[in-house]
């Protein structure tokens, strides 16, 4: 190692500690607890108690994992079917006013999550804003609803979207475009064959940025869906704060984890991949 | 407005703490987290007598809307202190938020919880003659069943528990299955709370209260699944969701419609109903954490609302009746116009109140519940 890796290896030590104290050792405390059992005024006491883990499979929880996935499947959906034209419009037409417009899409997320999801709230609700607008006799039922939730949950991570799908579209060359056309191919077979296929990673950053929060996001279920919208996020919480039992809670954790790991480690796979093949 | 999950977020001073108590933790395999009696403040508490006196700002951990807010604007001016708060939206979530390390100086757990708290070492034991105002509390609570000695807790309020409805959307029959009912159908919610739900369920299917049996459990758990497609959510906000116009149908609290006739325009379309299978009762509770940082400030303040006047101006504001002769006049009077919110001591003597179901029961019906939610 020569001197100048040495000076760069230490811009690792402040990100290396930070993960070390709030990802490692708060991860090693949860998979510590997942192995436990309740304690007798909550929490937990450690032990062995893998049953914890065999208990996240009793069919009674499939319904739970279906809905999730589902409802983060449909929210990137539609956050890469109104994602995309955004980006696309800023990135080709923006023009001098690219960095404005990004930061128009950047400026909700001043505003904690949280809180955006408790303002669709007072807006949606029975007698909020849009049915005091409206002024109908019987107001429309915007909240409590698979609808409501992942609405929700788009409001809330359409940017993952845009920002990365914005990312590949200024990156790549608009005479790419201009020379599909002049192999006389039309609108939308260059976007086909030619915008797509470039954007493509951009697009696949963007989903697994939108799905892995959106799978186990709580927030938006819990604020804005109804009885029968319960999410794995909501599962967990469920333990942790309303049945006391943190161990259930924690493993149910750990194995979400895995699976956002999968997926993460299929994503980077097709990154690396494709960075192979650019530079090749 | 509030959020039970992020008001609070974990100092990072505890968080170290709790990284460098990790490896300690992990080889001492058996030992609880957070299950260690709060040590050092409890000697100090043995040591000496902590006074009635403001010894800093108060950290106040209670139901949202359930003490009127003049009041603790008025204790912050006559003591010069601040007071810090942040609400809980179920036992369960409370009990969590203290377990999980955070430091409150005051809290309001209902009489099963607090029983439960004090038999873990959770409360602080006060001395009862720095409280001046006492003396009205009724005799009941000289010697509770959850607190014997009476100086872990003071009596805050009573509570029932059944159905908040709109009069003027709805036919009520008197009955729990009145959740049900197809012209609130998507207009009702159940309280987001097992023992309530679990515990209704019970009564609906000829059950004790408490039941710890899996078959009592099963038929209440299948009551509470058939009600969900009727349902609109599981909610403790019962104030808001009827005042916002979202339920017509709420199981909840009863003193939560005077509260919510408080906030509406046509307060007299507001109504609570007794449910005929059963009624469950109970008491909530004024109590210090045993870790508490300020504990002669929260004594201070129980003093403060234990003072005639200022009972009787939070008896008007949150609609329960608080157990003390003198203001429970301020009571009577709102039960003259309204005698459905009423819950009189004899009530609590005879009648059915929320126990701890041990850790066995409790996990009875947790499980019960969390399948109620998943489905």
């Amino acid at each position: 190692m020569n001197a100048g890796d040495r000076f760069a290896g230490r811009f690792l030590i402040p990100g290396g500690l930070w993960l070390l104290a709030f990802f490692a050792v708060p991860f090693v405390i949860v998979v510590a607890l997942s192995f436990g059992t309740p304690g007798e005024l909550g929490g937990a006491l450690y032990g062995w108690y893998p049953e914890n883990y065999s208990r996240a499979f009793d069919p009674v929880f499939l319904p739970v994992l279906l809905r999730s996935v589902g409802y983060a499947v449909a929210t990137v959906a539609l956050c890469l079917a109104l994602g995309y034209p955004v980006a696309y419009y800023i990135a080709r037409f923006g023009g001098r006013h690219k960095h404005v417009l990004i930061a128009l899409v950047v400026m909700p997320f001043f505003v904690n999550y949280l809180v955006r999801t408790y303002a669709m709230v007072a807006l949606l609700s029975d007698e909020g804003v849009v049915n005091g607008v409206l002024g109908l006799d019987d107001p429309v039922r915007f909240l409590n609803n698979p609808f409501a939730v992942i609405g929700g949950l788009v409001y809330g991570y359409l940017a993952f979207m845009i920002l990365p799908v914005y990312a590949a579209l200024d990156r790549m060359d608009p005479a790419l475009i201009e020379a599909g056309k002049d192999l006389y191919g039309s609108d939308w077979s260059t976007f086909w064959h030619v915008t797509w296929p470039t954007t493509f990673q951009g697009v696949l950053a963007g989903t697994v940025l939108v799905f892995l929060p959106a799978v186990g996001d709580f927030v938006a279920a819990q604020l804005l869906g109804g009885p029968g919208t319960y999410m794995i996020g909501n599962l967990i919480q469920q333990q942790f704060f309303g049945a006391e039992n943190w161990p259930f809670g924690a493993a149910l954790t750990v194995l979400m984890m895995a699976f956002l790991f999968v997926w993460m480690v299929l994503y980077l796979r097709s990154a690396a991949r494709a960075s192979q093949e650019a530079t090749a | 407005m509030r959020s039970d999950y992020f008001d609070e977020p974990l100092r990072r001073r505890e968080l170290l703490q709790g990284g460098a108590g990790l490896a300690l933790a992990l080889g001492l395999a058996g030992c609880g987290v957070g299950d260690e009696p709060a040590g050092s403040t409890k000697k100090v508490a043995k040591a000496k007598v902590i006074k009635a006196q403001p010894d800093g700002d108060l950290v106040y951990f209670n139901w949202a809307e359930y003490l009127d807010p003049k009041l603790i604007k008025e204790f912050e001016k006559r003591y010069g202190v601040k007071v810090r708060e942040s609400n809980f939206d179920s036992m369960n979530g409370m009990m969590a938020k203290l377990r999980s390390g955070n430091r409150y100086d005051l809290i309001f757990p209902t009489a099963d919880w607090a029983q439960r708290l004090r038999a873990g070492n959770q409360l602080l034991r006060f001395d009862k003659e720095q409280l001046k105002n006492t003396g009205t509390v009724y005799d009941y609570f000289a010697k509770p069943w959850y607190d014997p000695t009476a100086d872990h807790t003071v009596p805050y309020a009573l509570y029932a528990s059944g159905i908040l409805y709109r009069t003027d959307k709805v036919e009520m029959t008197g009955s729990w299955n009145d959740l049900a009912l197809d012209s609130a159908r998507g207009k009702t919610y159940l309280l987001d709370d097992y023992q309530e739900v679990l515990g209704a369920g019970n009564f609906v299917v000829g059950a004790d209260l408490n039941s710890k049996d899996p078959a009592d459990i099963e038929k209440s758990k299948q009551w509470a699944l058939d009600l969900k497609p009727k349902l609109r959510g599981f909610s403790t906000d019962d104030i808001q969701n009827l005042v916002g116009g979202n339920a017509w149908i709420h199981h909840g609290w009863n003193g939560d419609v005077v509260n919510v006739r408080n906030q509406v325009k046509k307060p007299e379309n507001y109504s609570f109903q007794k449910c005929s299978e059963g009624l469950p009762l109970g008491t909530d509770c004024l109590a210090i954490p045993a870790n508490a940082e300020h504990p002669g400030t929260a004594l201070a303040f129980i003093d403060f609302i234990l003072e005639p006047e200022n009972a009787s101006r939070n008896i008007e504001y949150m609609g329960y009746p608080m157990p003390y002769t003198g203001p429970d006049e301020t009571f009577a009077e709102l039960v003259k116009t309204d005698p459905s919110i009423n819950v009189k001591i004899e009530d609590l003597e005879n009648g059915d109140q929320f126990r701890d179901l041990g850790a066995d029961g409790r996990r009875l019906w947790d499980d019960a519940w969390t399948e109620i939610k998943a489905a």
